[in-house]
């Protein structure tokens, strides 16, 4: 599968991104560790927001950020993908962030191919003030693509992706504003595939869903590992527990533990992290 | 105050009213205080409306005697026969024109002087004038007949002024004064008869005219050049359709009957549909918009134009892509310049807008520009770039204030889907705050179309429908305007009169318009926070 592939595809539009991963580590292996997080600070203005973290997040791994608010997991998963440039006076002001081994700070690194690769859903869901089928078709027509039944067959594939196709395929059409909270933050995690990403960045997904729309959001959590590297925060502890395969917590903007979830919630190495897996502070 | 029951007695929870001022509480006060302005606001809004209506309704009837008196007196009749003089007079400025080309062909193509080029169009020259000389027994009988007209007109409105006269001492008790007053009326069957009996002769010398001119047209000079050949060939055409509506005009006059009443309709229509705009004349007033709404319109459109790439262009930059440091600067600014009086804004358009353009049209290299170069310093141009800079702060707040509304989320989502800047503002915020931007430009439309002083100071002030066969060149001529014209003439004119109520009517006229135009602004905003949700 050609998301799979590592960074500098041999296209020409991969250009931007440099070549410098030449040792081509072909269809990887589940496991491999994709993003390398190592010892950063991060600043809003003068306010220190993250304190020396160094993560990696392996391929194709269902990865979860828990933490108390305000702790800074937002913060860490949008400087993933460079969202935090959008806002003034931000900077990561030491160490870096690597992915497949290139810093996507450096100054010849294109951060709109990197939001490419690295796409996000929001805690709210957002789709535009569009139709269904233009909100999944959206992205691809940025990158040029015209061609009708290229994006018909995209937009089939994500929305199958997401789960969706079934309850919209007949209305395609209407606007996605007009589908239910869960329905809308599935169109998301649609639009999110349908650019075809390698790993995707979520942000308290479910907050604002019901119970059963929660559940579907995470079963398609499970078919997507499959494809795609999935970075999840949380507050919800089962949520974490149940989906992830390795998870991270953060307290007043340090990272505290990071390891498997299963150890992370049966045997925590650090009795913070076990005072806030068992809901004793929070 | 108020609370000297015993205390023991109630709870505290019941206290409650200490301070009444005529009984009432310091609560019902506030709400009176504020209901109050409410209500005082839409009474005056009720009078000036009504107000409106009373002083412009009585237009239509005034209007309709005065198109009573235009034909019991005559002057259709006499204006039949003005109009075949008149559109001769158009067929030989035709023919100046030709001449001029003429000339200029010698001069520039065949090089010769002046001088001999004057000599070579001699020929020319006295065919036009034998054309011209045509005209001239029709002309005296034109003359003739106004004299005649006016004459019973005057009558008519010497009559009019007596009855007025005597109903004003009637009504102010003195009945023997009132008797005094001779009213003579006037008896047009009478009056009319010497002009009626100049039909046979009028007959003749059409008749005699029209032989005239097909026999100075046959002999007409053939042309030096092959385009000015095609010229004169149009201009027998012109001259062979010009006599083929003689018949017509024989028949307008004989038919003319001064007794055929003037519908109730004509008086609307010779107000909305009239081409003309003509007061204290000596022959016949018209009260006719056309030429003051197109002005109005003209001026708007070039000022929209201008201002809504400007207005929304700066929107976007300030709310998209302007650093929080040019926010600051830009925002304030913009907004300023709604704060200028606008009769200040007149002021610079004459001394240096009007001035600057004209030289600019002058410039050889901008000759291409349609309508460049241009003489009239003042024209619809020069109060629609001025009436532009009126706009821009309406159309800039308001746009800007539509793309705030667009939740950050949209380009939130935009941007993570690897949209760059440019395309999530065109793709998403642009879109989703359309109709808000719509309704800011039709608000602009509004304070555009009922902005007074600038177009009263600049837009040249020529009553006339702009010569629209000229193209886009159209916005160098000159306009007056709905707003304009009532603040020029409504000083001057008296009060009651038909005048004063054509100046009201164009008032409600303008009213609608910017009604409409509000309402259909809010109609999309409407529309659109139901779109967004
Ligand atoms: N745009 C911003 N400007 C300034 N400070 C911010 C901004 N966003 C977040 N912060 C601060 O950075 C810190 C981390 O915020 P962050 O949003 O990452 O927390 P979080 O862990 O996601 O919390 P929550 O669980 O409530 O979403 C907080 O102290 C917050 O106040
Ligand atoms: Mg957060």
């Amino acid at each position: 599968m050609d998301t799979l592939a590592p960074a500098p595809t041999p296209q020409p539009p991969a250009a931007s991104v440099p070549a410098v991963s030449a040792p081509a580590i072909l269809p990887a292996p589940a496991g491999e560790i994709l993003i390398d997080i190592d010892q950063v600070d991060f600043f809003y203005g003068a306010s220190q927001a993250l304190h020396n973290i160094s993560l990696q997040i392996q391929e194709k791994k269902v990865t979860a950020f828990i933490g108390p608010s305000g702790c800074g997991k937002s913060t860490l998963l949008r400087c993933l993908n460079r969202m935090n440039d959008l806002i003034d006076g931000t900077r990561v002001a030491k160490g870096s962030i690597k992915i497949r081994g290139i810093d996507i700070h450096r100054p010849d690194v294109d951060v709109i191919e990197l939001r490419k690769r690295v796409g996000m859903v929001f805690q709210k869901s957002n789709p535009f003030p569009k139709s269904i089928y233009e909100n999944i078709t959206y992205g691809l027509k940025l990158q040029g693509v015209r061609n009708q039944a290229r994006l018909d067959e995209v937009v089939e594939s994500s929305l199958r992706g997401a789960a969706l196709w079934d309850e919209v395929k007949d209305r395609l059409h209407t606007s996605g504003l007009g589908l239910s909270g869960g329905q809308q933050q599935r169109l998301c995690i649609a639009r999110a595939i349908a650019v075809e990403p390698e790993v995707i960045l979520m942000d308290e997904p479910c907050s604002a869903l019901d119970p059963v729309a929660t559940a579907k959001v995470e079963e398609l959590i499970q078919t997507l590992r499959a494809r795609y590297t999935i970075v999840i925060v949380t507050h919800n502890m089962q949520q974490a527990a149940r989906c992830s395969d390795k998870t991270a917590f953060f307290y007043m903007g340090k990272l505290i533990e990071y390891a498997d979830t299963r150890n992370i919630f049966m045997n925590p190495a650090n009795p913070q992290t076990e005072a806030y897996v068992s809901g004793r502070f929070g | 105050m108020a609370s000297s029951a015993p205390a023991d007695e109630t709870h505290f929870i019941a206290h409650k009213g200490h301070f009444r001022l005529f009984g009432l509480t310091l609560d019902d006060c506030i709400k009176v205080f504020f209901g109050g302005n409410a209500v005082i606001s839409i009474i005056v809004l009720a009078l000036i409306t009504y107000f409106l209506f009373r002083e412009g309704a009585g237009f239509f009837g005034d209007n309709r005697r005065n198109l009573e008196v235009y034909r019991q007196a005559g002057l259709e009749y006499v204006d039949f026969i003005r109009a075949q003089q008149d559109d001769h007079a158009a067929l030989t400025r035709y023919l100046s024109d030709l001449r001029v080309r003429q000339v200029k062909f010698y001069t520039q193509e065949k090089k010769l002087s002046l001088a001999e080029a004057n000599a070579a169009v001699a020929g020319f020259d006295e065919f036009a004038g034998q054309y011209g000389d045509a005209v001239d027994p029709i002309r005296s009988l034109v003359s003739d007949l106004t004299e005649q007209a006016t004459a019973i007109k005057e009558k008519f409105n010497v009559m009019e002024d007596k009855k007025t006269e005597r109903d004003q001492l009637v009504a102010a008790g003195q009945p023997a004064a009132a008797a005094k007053v001779v009213v003579v009326p006037v008896d047009f069957v009478a009056e009319l008869k010497p002009i009626l009996g100049t039909l046979p002769a009028y007959r003749d010398a059409s008749a005699d005219f029209a032989k005239r001119l097909a026999e100075v047209v046959s002999a007409a000079p053939a042309m030096p050049s092959l385009a000015l050949q095609d010229r004169l060939e149009r201009f027998r055409q012109l001259n062979a359709e010009y006599l083929a509506g003689f018949p017509a005009v024989l028949r307008n006059l004989e038919t003319w009957d001064f007794r055929k009443p003037v519908p109730a309709a004509q008086a609307f229509m010779s107000f909305l549909f009239g081409r003309e705009w003509l007061t204290a004349s000596f022959w016949q007033d018209w009260y006719g918009v056309v030429p003051l709404l197109v002005g109005s319109i003209m001026v708007s459109l070039v000022a929209l134009v201008l201002a809504v790439p400007l207005g929304v262009g700066a929107a976007i930059y300030v709310n998209q892509i302007a650093s929080p440091i040019e926010q600051k600067f830009i925002k304030p600014c913009i907004e300023f310049i709604s704060a200028i009086p606008s009769v200040v804004l007149g002021f610079f358009g004459i001394a240096v807008l009007g001035q600057a353009l004209r030289a600019l049209s002058q410039v050889k290299a901008l000759s291409w520009v349609p309508g460049f170069p241009y003489s009239e310093r003042l024209n619809i141009l020069t109060a629609g770039c001025l009436l532009a800079l009126i706009a821009v702060p309406t159309i800039f707040t308001l746009a800007e204030d539509a793309l705030n509304n667009v939740p950050r989320s949209f380009k939130e989502a935009s941007f993570a889907l690897g949209a760059t800047r440019l395309q999530t503002v065109i793709r998403i915020i642009v879109p989703a705050s359309l109709s808000g931007i719509i309704s800011a430009v039709l608000l602009g439309l509004g304070r555009v179309i009922g902005e007074t002083m600038v177009v009263l100071l600049c837009a040249g002030n020529r009553i006339a429908i702009p010569d629209f066969t000229a193209g886009l060149a159209v916005i160098t001529q000159p306009v007056h305007t709905m707003t304009g014209i009532i603040a020029q003439e409504m000083g001057e004119v008296v009060h009651g009169s038909i005048h004063y109520r054509a100046l009201f009517v164009v008032g409600m006229l303008l009213f609608f318009l910017s009604l409409a135009i509000n309402y259909a602004a809010q109609r999309i905003v409407r529309r659109y926070r139901i779109a967004i949700g």
